[in-house]
């Protein structure tokens, strides 16, 4: 890993996007363990309704985070690799934010 | 009023705000990659007030662009239409794009050189994919 030049402002990118990992991975867990259940347990579809475009915007956000924090620091080609497969498969944020989170710890201890 | 009007109306205006930001994000990363190596105070200055403006105004105008768009397409049950499909596509490069000119002038912040050669077309990529986008919402060819 290369030591970024500005390791403060890199740390609050990297802290951004473990917050975005973090709110994509419990909008999911919302969508599938709550609203999905009331809908076919109750028949009421207002909870799909209201989580189903909420997780999509922070699944948008998410991906837009993880481009942006990939292309400002010079993230190793695996690294990369694995972040964006997660992206795209459910729960992956959660593996991202880990990721990230001893990525944050190396920085800081840099 | 009805609410589709409102949520074309913001709509229009959030992605006219979007847009603005990712030409100038385009042209500032441009600008850096046509005099590598020479950075001014006054360039670094610019590259700071671009890059405020870009997590200030231009992210949040993107996201509320995608709300209002996805709104009314739900409305309008577009969501089976090609030509959404096809303007869906282009926006999520144009979203792509601008996560990567983020990316690209926070590095470039830090004082980096090393950017990819292919960002020089960003701006001239952004109208390009607007004007694709102007033309298939307004004649919805298919």
């Amino acid at each position: 890993m290369t030591a970024p030049s500005n390791p403060t402002e890199e740390l609050g990118q990297l802290r951004r996007m473990r917050l975005v990992s973090i709110i994509e991975g419990c909008t999911l867990l919302i969508l599938v363990f709550v609203a999905v259940p009331i809908k076919h347990l109750s028949g009421h579809a207002i909870a799909t309704t209201i989580m189903g475009p909420v997780h999509g915007m922070a699944f948008l956000l998410y991906v837009w985070t993880l481009i942006e924090t990939i292309s400002g620091a010079d993230f190793p080609r695996a690294d990369v690799a694995r972040m964006v497969v997660a992206a795209f498969i459910p729960f992956g944020a959660f593996l991202n934010e880990r990721a990230l989170r001893r990525r944050q710890a190396l920085l800081a201890s840099a | 009023m009805q609410v589709y009007l409102w949520l074309k109306a913001f709509h229009i205006a959030a992605t006219t705000t979007w847009i603005s930001g990712l030409v100038v994000a385009g042209l500032a990363v441009a600008s850096r990659l046509a005099c590598a190596g020479t950075q001014t105070a006054q360039d670094r200055s610019f590259l700071a007030a671009v890059r405020r403006w870009d997590r200030c105004v231009t992210l949040p105008a993107m996201l509320l662009a995608w709300a209002l768009g996805i709104a009314m397409a739900m409305q309008a049950g577009w969501f089976s239409s090609p030509w959404l499909m096809i303007k869906l596509t282009i926006v999520g490069a144009l979203s792509a794009l601008n996560g990567v000119l983020s990316g690209t002038l926070r590095r470039l912040d830090r004082g980096a050189d090393h950017t990819p050669a292919a960002l020089l077309y960003a701006a001239p990529a952004t109208i390009l994919g607007i004007v694709m986008i102007a033309i298939l919402v307004v004649t919805k060819p298919f």
